[in-house]
């Protein structure tokens, strides 16, 4: 269960004279339940990556295989089933559903799923308990504070039991101490639950603490190494 | 959940969802009540045609109806009555004298139709609508009911003297002294003006002519009348009936039918016109609110909700509020019918053309189950199909560009 690309290429305006090559012949393998920070100034591709792996986006050219899935290669509907099945989303807004509660976003994809409404419930409540917000399960989004927000979203990513997470920038818009929670919260179900997480950032605070950083400049990538600072969450939390 | 989903955005933005549905609610209230307004109105034209001119069925002699000549009876007659009273169907029917003449005061001069009538029959509700002065009897020499116009025009009042001049059965010029026994007004304007009424033996004792020129009939059902017709001439040997010319309401007056037709017609063109222009309105509101969210939706596509899903979804959204608002509006359609069922609508300020057109000033308005249906289906299924453009228009995005979208 592994991700890889073989010379995946994303080009804009690809038949205008100035094409922007977002993400440029990529090759790239990311094994099952790693914690990658793909790092890079704006515009070098980050998210495009993310997207594509993710199958929201499909590239101009090259394969992404997810899990054994050519997701270049899938037709819509495949697309559809493959990602409520096996990839969960965090965004840079949070993007919960403002007319639902925490515990409804959470169970929402479950329930898209086809899973009973017991069985829903349970596992978003016991998600929300690991991210702490278990007290705030009625409130609707917009009663919660960005970090709380953005804690909902993780719970929704892994509510369905996907086996890779796309983050977006997920700490882009929260303070430190929401940012340091959230890392600690992330950390922890990639490891409980073996989750792959694939985060894009250029926030300094989540690289230090991925297990390996992948670095993008102008859809190319640069650097790909282990971070020797990385430390299991059971291990840091000790 | 998409249900609570749908419910829960379709109060996202109260006013709007407020404002479509007064919209709906007063649109469907209106339709209601115009469709209750037209079938009153085409109802009563019939029906009033039918109390005052046409009855159910009429009986001539064959020749009549080309040439009203005074010697052209119903033949057969005491026939012919024997078999009308013993028929259930009928629920009464009345001989009548008809001669064309002229009445004439000390003020001017009319050309009228002379009704010699059996006052006991109850074929045409005139007796209800006498205004001054009574009912004709056996009271009296020469009793004659005019209609209030006609008072008008020729200066009379009950117990007035007028003189009837027409042709006798010898083709000569007869007349006699009649005294106004009472004034009447029906609906139509025309009957008013036209028709006076004598008992039927005055008349024929000045005409010299025994026997009615018509038989009207009214039936208990009136759906029954052309049926009737095939009845009443199979119970009467060929030589007889080759005689009569028997016809109903529909055939003596065909636009009557026409009016019936187009009554219905005419609603369903009007609950159309509402129902397209309901359409172009919540397709826009529903634009609107699908647009805003965009990247909502691109959200719920990458999360890996189906376009059956999210087409489902915008349909159910626009589909509870058609619901809602046809509901709502329905059963104010419902009251707003059964207030001036109750009521009347008073459309006296118009009580001229009205009664031009043979229908009375106060009408009650009807709307039959069926028409109700028919409203709540249209408009219900309109506003549920409502959705399927702005749905067709959102899934034409990928979950990147409708995430990318700013609102």
């Amino acid at each position: 269960m592994s991700i890889q690309t073989i010379q995946l290429c994303k080009t804009y305006n690809a038949n205008s004279d100035f094409p922007v090559h977002a993400v440029d012949h990529l090759d790239l393998t990311i094994q099952q339940g790693e914690f990658v920070a793909v790092m890079g100034p704006s515009g070098s591709g980050k998210t495009t990556l993310l997207n594509m792996l993710g199958g929201i986006d499909t590239p101009t050219s090259g394969d992404a295989i997810v899990d054994g899935y050519n997701v270049s290669k899938m037709t819509e509907k495949g697309k559809i089933a493959f990602r409520r099945d096996n990839i969960g989303f965090i965004f840079q807004d949070y993007s919960l559903l403002p007319v639902l509660t925490a515990l409804e976003n959470v169970e929402f994809v479950m329930q898209l799923q086809g899973h009973s409404e017991a069985e829903c419930r349970a596992r978003a409540l016991a998600l929300l308990k690991k991210v702490g917000l278990d007290k705030h399960q009625n409130k609707r989004p917009a009663m919660l504070s960005g970090g709380q927000q953005q804690r909902v979203a993780v719970a929704r990513a892994l509510a369905p039991r996907p086996k890779f997470v796309m983050a977006d920038e997920p700490t882009a818009n929260l303070d430190a101490n929401s940012t340091a929670e959230l890392l600690d919260i992330m950390q922890q179900l990639n490891e409980q639950e073996g989750t792959t997480f694939i985060f894009s950032t250029h926030d300094q605070r989540v690289i230090t603490r991925a297990q390996r950083i992948i670095v993008f400049e102008d859809g190319r990538l640069t650097k790909d190494r282990q971070n020797p600072d990385y430390k299991r969450h059971t291990m840091s939390a000790s | 959940m998409l249900i609570k989903l749908a419910w829960r955005n379709i109060w996202r933005n109260p006013l709007r969802t407020l404002i479509l549905l007064g919209v709906m609610i007063f649109g469907l209230m209106s339709v209601i009540a115009m469709m209750g307004l037209m079938n009153s109105f085409y109802s009563n034209m019939i029906n009033n045609a039918i109390k005052w001119q046409t009855s159910h069925l009429k009986i001539h002699d064959s020749r009549y109806p080309d040439d009203p000549d005074i010697h052209f009876t119903v033949s057969h007659l005491s026939q012919l009555k024997a078999e009308l009273d013993q028929q259930s169907l009928v629920h009464a029917w009345s001989g009548r004298h008809l001669v064309n003449g002229m009445i004439a005061s000390a003020r001017s001069v009319r050309g009228v139709t002379i009704n010699g009538i059996d006052p006991l029959t109850k074929v045409t509700p005139l007796k209800a609508r006498i205004t001054e002065g009574e009912w004709l009897n056996d009271l009296g020499r020469n009793p004659i009911l005019v209609s209030q116009k006609t008072s008008e025009r020729l200066n009379l009042r009950v117990g007035s003297k007028v003189v009837l001049t027409f042709n006798d059965d010898k083709g000569a010029l007869t007349g006699g002294a009649f005294r106004v026994k009472g004034l009447f007004k029906t609906p139509s304007s025309t009957m008013d003006d036209n028709h006076v009424y004598v008992r039927k033996g005055d008349l024929s004792k000045l005409s010299g002519i025994k026997g009615v020129h018509e038989v009207a009939i009214l039936l208990n059902n009136p759906e029954e009348a052309p049926r009737f017709v095939n009845t009443l001439a199979q119970s009467f040997a060929p030589d007889i009936r080759e005689q009569w010319l028997i016809r109903d309401w529909q055939t003596l007056n065909p636009v009557l039918k026409t009016m019936a037709d187009s009554a219905e017609v005419f609603n369903r063109v009007f609950l159309l016109i509402f129902v397209v222009a309901m359409m172009f309105g919540i397709v826009n509101i529903v634009l609107m609110s699908v647009f805003e969210r965009t990247r909502e939706f691109g959200v719920l596509m990458a999360v890996g909700m189906s376009k059956r899903h999210i087409r489902f979804l915008i349909m159910l959204e626009s589909g509870l509020m058609g619901v809602g608002g046809t509901t709502l509006g329905l059963i104010g359609g419902i009251l707003l019918v059964s207030y001036f069922q109750s009521t009347g609508m008073d459309l006296s300020q118009f009580g001229d053309g009205l009664n031009g057109l043979g229908i009375d000033s106060v009408l009650y308005p009807s709307v039959s189950f069926q028409e109700y249906a028919m409203a709540f289906i249209a408009v219900s299924l309109a506003t549920l199909l409502s959705g399927l453009y702005p749905a067709h228009q959102i899934l034409k995005y990928n979950p990147v560009d409708a995430m990318s979208e700013k609102h």
